[in-house]
């Protein structure tokens, strides 16, 4: 167990720059490396990527393991596994991290499947407890209802996917040094079984659920397709997204990508306004990181005024129009 | 005479025996238990329905306009069958009685075509809505108008040769043929003769011709015959009970086909006179959804008449029923509230057939409204039909610091207090059943309740027609209640109510049920809940269908109103046993069809319509049905919406 | 085709947050009374999957479920739903396991029943939320493992299953056999049908022990986990919601706006 060294980070990459998951995988790698006294690594797969790993040195990495080929140009899940878990194979990582991303999700299982480790997933935080060394990994559980400490005893390598924004991004050092190791030899084209044959982006209007500083949200208390206009109204007037629990995704109100949950997105905005929604933990669970909750629902008993920092207790029938029409004259529009 | 007579009862005979047929194409249907019961009340219903057309009169213009044909045409068909009898027994009516059956019988004559002009001029001129005029509608009354005109021309002719001039005092006795005879007194003898004969024969054989019309064509008449063998047949029993499934041995569920209908469901179908009381009563047809009970009769009537065409193997097929003869979207729109039921003059049974169109669709096809499958899986996996309200609270919540006794506790017990799912889950109806209970304690009754054990009556499975669960249901439910020895149930939901008194027996579950408005009422009656202050309010009344039309408790909940000092009630136009659907029943509590006007939106126009300032019911759908109407109406500062329960706690003497 | 469905029971998830309990010394979920367990979200979509594959391409579909307690009802419910077969794990020595005795068990049963074209589970158990299981037996089993899927559609010999991404979705195609892990994004499971439940009630589910499916003990259980719960607790949340009371909810809309104005959130 003790020729298990070091923390690898799987790094991601976007638009051709370290994506901001990476950045985020860098600064906790960052703290695990030093509280264990050990080297942090990062493997980055891609195509014409190799200008990136001076920027994940920049940004923390001791050694950046940089497999670059055609034929990682997007994530392609045979092999991408086989390629990380080949290098893990060789270098015996204490510790490997990943985001919770569509990557990270999909890798991380399959990456302890095959290397035998042991794997806690959608982290909010991780430790290196100061006895026994061994990573503490705490992420959310039974929907968000609780959450669930787990340690990986002996085997190895012990494995994280770390919930977005979570944690905190690695801050730039130019000054750091690192080794750039080439990884194509990593490489197995023949490990392809599974085709990615194509990849469609579904449009949504407006700004991101992830990236908006203000979503407006609706749940089954809104009703219906049609009433879920007065929350995209209010959000375009903000400036922002619209969201949705995932029961008014399944009555096909509103698009499945604007699920904001435990299985959907997880948000962060200045501001969340949750409009008829009762406030499942589930639910919860993805815009607890908001700063300022508002909820407007009829009952007010719902759960989602004991996180809620204002509330009105009515009929948002009644209430949204008159907010979205005061909130106009308030921005001078 | 003979021949004729002969003739048109071999050709009443052959289609009766037609029909017969047609009847059982459709499944078994045992109607011969408790055959005094029936005969029984079909004499009642003979009486009462059929000569006193109790139904009809209703609606005094159409009910008066039927009467007189009905009675018109009884007494003529009599007057023939005395004549008859007098000619071939060689005995005959003189003086006075002669007169005054002559009087009589001439004035029914009349009195026919009284009603049938009456008839033509609603039916041609004011079209009623609810009149649905084809071909065969003017073809009947043109022949009964024809017959009796050419009767009166007859007579006229008679008593212009043999009474106007040696008796005239006679003639008047006869005033219709009088008119005639005066108009033929200058004919010769001869040539009235000849034209008598002619138009004798005219007539009869044009009566044979009609009956022969009647019987081949599937005319509107048949209904002299068929409707009171339908009235015979009927339902005995408590409304809108559909049969259960027989687990073992059931191949197909619900109606898919025609053939699936019981031959007594086809035997409505054909006594159907396409009258269109139904649809005037109908709640989804009055809020313009696609329902309309006539039509969809007559439609699966259509349906079922061309079956005899088709054969088994047929490559072209039967055009499918549902989908083809009927959409679902009628049959979802119906709030099974027996409106149309209720004023059926025939007594159809609609409500059982949409329910059976509801099982094929739901339990052979999987296919509903979404709304609709979201509430029963919710049935099947937590027991209730309130998507959500799970993560609100659970099933015992509502009893907290109430100190009530569980069953589990203590089963011993005067009665069981059934709050339901709504009245354990839904906010507002929580309300009413900790009001309920307020009241229950200050008379001192002994009762005892379920709390978190509390299961679901099933009611809405099986209006949605999922009757497997709803089966599952019941059974379940009476093993445990049997377990814990409760012999009596006390219902605050009529719905609940409903399904233990009138559909539980048919799983072996036989408990002494009664509504909270019953038991208060009664109490009130013997002194046990003393009232000691007023409240001076106007009030109007909502009679929850499955209480009102379903049970016949109408009074029960006006005699609480009524003991309260103070309280006005003003009556809508729409009460008792014609009391507008709130809209929640039928499983709408949880779908609803946007297309139309909202059924409680039309209510609560009802409401709005008296002095009401609140309106008082005693069911939890409608009363949250009555609250979002007035909601919509931006009205809940000037209405308020109640259970009567509610009223009462004010103003009863609680123990200190 | 042969499709083997994994199907678990768990606690109710939609009970009030208020009334979620933990047991701090068995690090378990009390969950409260008279709410009876049900099958995981995710797994009945699993099943649903499995049934309209099954319309469109005439397949046959094995359920199994791994648990202590009366887990028959989730076989029933899904057989009820357009199952053919099912088998319950049951043994006191299962319980405890974590995802990898977990795969490993199942895979064990898998061997049993023979040749299969396809494996569904849910993506993630709804209770503890783990995901890894279907992953980690894909690799025990030596086949592909697509996650996070919303629809397959067979062609030829080979399936193509769509997978749910962040910002859309991506079309991959996979040879046969292979395990697929399934989102809610397939939409509402069905109701199972009249018939079927008639026809599932009439069935009779052989339960499977760990003798019967020849588990290596070191791997299951406790003594098989790699990961350890080493603390299971309801993070305290702390807010106080300022409910802002009018007449109507319009005025009371107004004031929100102000106040979000005067600290500035808007």
């Amino acid at each position: 167990m003790s020729d298990y060294q070091g923390i690898l980070v799987c790094g991601e990459i976007s638009e051709g720059q370290l994506a901001p998951i990476t950045q985020e995988l860098l600064g906790i790698g960052r703290k695990l490396a030093n509280d264990l006294s050990q080297e942090l690594s990062i493997l980055l797969m891609g195509k014409n990527i190799g200008n990136l790993a001076q920027d994940a040195i920049a940004f923390g990495a001791d050694k950046a393991y940089v497999a670059d080929n055609p034929l990682l140009e997007t994530y392609n899940s045979d092999v991408f596994t086989a390629v990380a878990a080949r290098l893990c194979q060789k270098i015996s990582p204490a510790i490997v991290l990943l985001g919770q991303t569509d990557t990270g999700r999909d890798l991380a299982p399959r990456l302890v499947g095959r290397l035998q480790g042991g794997l806690a997933m959608d982290c909010i935080e991780l430790a290196i407890d100061p006895s026994t060394k061994l990573l503490t990994q705490t992420r959310p559980a039974f929907g968000g209802n609780a959450n669930a400490t787990v340690v990986t005893k002996t085997a190895r390598p012990q494995i994280a996917t770390i919930r977005s924004k979570a944690m905190a991004p690695a801050q730039l050092d130019e000054s750091h040094k690192g080794q750039v190791i080439p990884a194509e030899d990593l490489i197995d084209a023949g490990a392809v079984k599974v085709k990615v044959l194509e990849r469609v982006k579904e449009k949504t209007e407006g700004i991101k659920l992830e990236d908006a500083e203000f979503v407006v949200s609706g749940g089954r208390g809104v009703g219906s397709a049609q009433n879920f206009e007065a929350l995209k109204e209010l959000a375009n007037l903000l400036g922002g997204a619209v969201g949705a629990t995932r029961a008014a995704c399944e009555d096909g109100w509103i698009p499945m990508t604007q699920q904001v949950g435990q299985t959907g997105k997880i948000v962060s905005p200045n501001l969340y306004i949750a409009i008829g929604l009762s406030g499942a933990m589930q639910h919860i669970a993805g815009c607890s990181g908001s700063k300022c909750i508002v909820a407007i629902n009829k009952d007010a008993g719902a759960n989602i005024f004991k996180v809620a920092s204002f509330g009105i207790v009515g009929d948002y029938k009644e209430a949204l129009p008159a907010l979205t029409q005061k909130i106009k004259e308030l921005l001078g529009k | 005479m003979y021949i004729l007579s002969a003739i048109a009862v071999a050709f009443v005979a052959y289609a009766i025996y037609k029909h017969y047929k047609l009847w059982h194409i459709g499944k078994a249907d045992d109607r011969s238990k408790n055959i005094a019961k029936r005969v029984w009340a079909f004499i009642i219903t003979g009486l009462a329905d059929g000569l006193g057309h109790r139904r009809f009169l209703k609606e005094p213009y159409p009910g008066i306009m039927h009467l007189l044909i009905f009675w018109g045409c009884l007494v003529l068909l009599l007057a023939a069958a005395v004549d008859a009898t007098t000619h071939y027994l060689n005995i005959h009516l003189e003086g006075n009685i002669y007169l005054w059956f002559s009087f009589i019988v001439d004035i029914s004559g009349i009195l026919v075509l009284i009603g049938v002009f009456i008839a033509i001029y609603r039916r041609y001129v004011q079209k009623p809505d609810r009149l649905n005029t084809i071909l065969d509608d003017g073809i009947i009354l043109s022949l009964i108008a024809v017959v009796i005109i050419t009767g009166y021309i007859i007579e006229g002719l008679r008593i212009a040769v043999t009474e106007l001039e040696i008796h005239p005092e006679w003639a008047v006795w006869s005033p219709g043929g009088y008119v005639f005879a005066k108009a033929f007194a200058g004919l010769d003898e001869n040539s009235s003769l000849i034209l008598h004969r002619w138009l004798w024969w005219f007539h009869a054989i044009l009566v044979d011709a009609a009956i022969i019309y009647v019987a081949l064509s599937y005319s509107k008449l048949q209904h002299i015959i068929i409707s009171p063998l339908n009235a015979f047949f009927r339902n005995t029993g408590p409304v809108g009970v559909p049969a259960p499934i027989n687990i073992e041995t059931a191949e197909t569920l619900g109606v898919g086909e025609i053939k699936d209908f019981t031959w007594k469901q086809l035997l409505d179908l054909d006594a159907c006179t396409n009258c269109g009381r139904c649809q005037d009563a109908c709640p989804a047809y009055l809020s313009e959804k696609p329902l309309s009970p006539r039509k969809l009769t007559q439609d699966l009537k259509a349906q079922w008449l061309k079956t005899s065409q088709f054969k088994a193997g047929d490559s072209g097929g039967q055009p499918p029923l549902v989908g083809g003869a009927v959409t679902e979207d009628e049959f979802w729109a119906c709030t099974t509230c027996a409106a149309c039921q209720e004023a059926c003059p025939v007594f159809l049974e609609h409500i059982v057939k949409i329910l059976d169109l509801r099982r094929n669709v739901v339990m052979m096809q999987s296919k509903m409204p979404e709304n609709v499958q979201l509430m029963l899986r919710n049935m099947q996996s937590r027991g209730h039909p309130w998507v959500g309200a799970q993560s609100l609270r659970l099933r015992g919540d509502w009893t907290t610091g109430l100190e009530l006794k569980t069953l589990a506790e203590n089963s011993n017990v005067d009665m069981l207090l059934w709050v339901g799912c709504t009245g354990a889950l839904c906010d507002r109806n929580v309300e009413v059943t900790l009001s309920l209970v307020k009241v229950l304690k200050a008379a001192g009754i002994d009762f005892g309740i379920l709390g978190e054990e509390e299961p679901c009556c099933g009611d809405p499975a099986r209006r949605a027609g999922y009757e497997i669960q709803f089966q599952t249901t019941a059974e379940q439910n009476i093993a445990m209640l049997n377990g814990y020895n409760v012999k009596h149930i006390l219902a605050t939901c009529p719905h609940c109510y409903n399904s233990f008194k009138n559909e539980y027996p048919q799983f072996g579950g036989n408990f002494k049920v009664t509504h909270h408005t019953e038991l208060i009422s009664d109490l009130i009656k013997q002194g046990k809940l003393r009232i000691t202050k007023e409240l001076d309010l106007a009030t109007t009344y909502h009679d929850p269908c499955y209480l009102g039309r379903y049970n016949k408790i109408y009074s029960a909940p006006r005699d609480i109103l009524h003991a309260i000092p103070g309280l006005k009630l003003d009556e809508m136009n729409r009460s008792k046993s014609k009391s507008l659907c709130c809209g929640g029943g039928g499983i709408h509590m949880w779908f609803e069809q946007p297309i139309g006007k909202k059924i409680n939106d039309i209510r609560t126009d009802d409401v709005l319509d008296t002095t009401a300032k609140t309106v008082t019911t005693s069911c939890p759908y409608c009363l949250q049905m009555l609250e979002e109407g007035i909601l919509h109406k931006q009205m809940q500062e000037a209405l308020k919406a109640k259970d009567v329960v509610e009223l009462l706690e004010q103003v009863i003497e609680q123990p200190s | 085709m042969h499709i083997i469905v994994c199907v678990k029971q768990i606690p109710d998830p939609e009970v009030p947050p208020a009334k979620f309990k933990i047991d701090p010394a068995t690090k378990k979920v009390v969950p409260p009374p008279g709410v009876p367990p049900v099958i995981s979200v995710f797994d009945e979509r699993a099943c649903e999957l499995a049934c309209r594959l099954k319309e469109k391409h005439n397949a046959k579909i094995t359920v199994i479920t791994m648990g202590p307690g009366k887990v028959s009802d989730v076989v029933k419910h899904a057989l009820a739903m357009g199952g053919d077969d099912g088998v319950i794990l049951q043994d006191q020595a299962f319980e405890n396991s974590d995802s990898f005795g977990t795969a490993y068990i199942l895979s064990q049963a898998i061997k049993k029943i023979g040749s299969y074209d396809l494996i569904l589970c849910g993506r993630q158990a709804a209770d503890w939320d783990t995901g890894q299981v279907g992953s980690i037996l894909a690799e025990i089993l030596g086949i592909p493992a697509i996650t996070i899927a919303k629809d397959i559609q067979p062609e030829g010999d080979k399936l193509r299953v769509f997978r749910v991404m962040e910002d859309g979705y991506e079309v991959v195609e996979t040879p046969i056999p292979c395990l697929v892990t399934v989102s809610n994004e397939v939409g509402l499971p069905r109701l199972p049908s009249g018939m079927g439940i008639i026809q599932a009630a009439r069935k009779q589910i052989p339960v499977w022990t760990a003798q019967d499916i020849q588990v290596d003990p070191a791997k299951i259980g406790p003594a098989g986990a790699h990961t350890e719960v080493i603390n299971l607790f309801i993070p305290v949340r702390e807010t106080t919601c300022e409910i802002i009371t009018a007449d109507t909810a319009a005025e009371a809309a107004i004031k929100l706006a102000e106040k979000l104005r005067e600290i500035k959130v808007i």
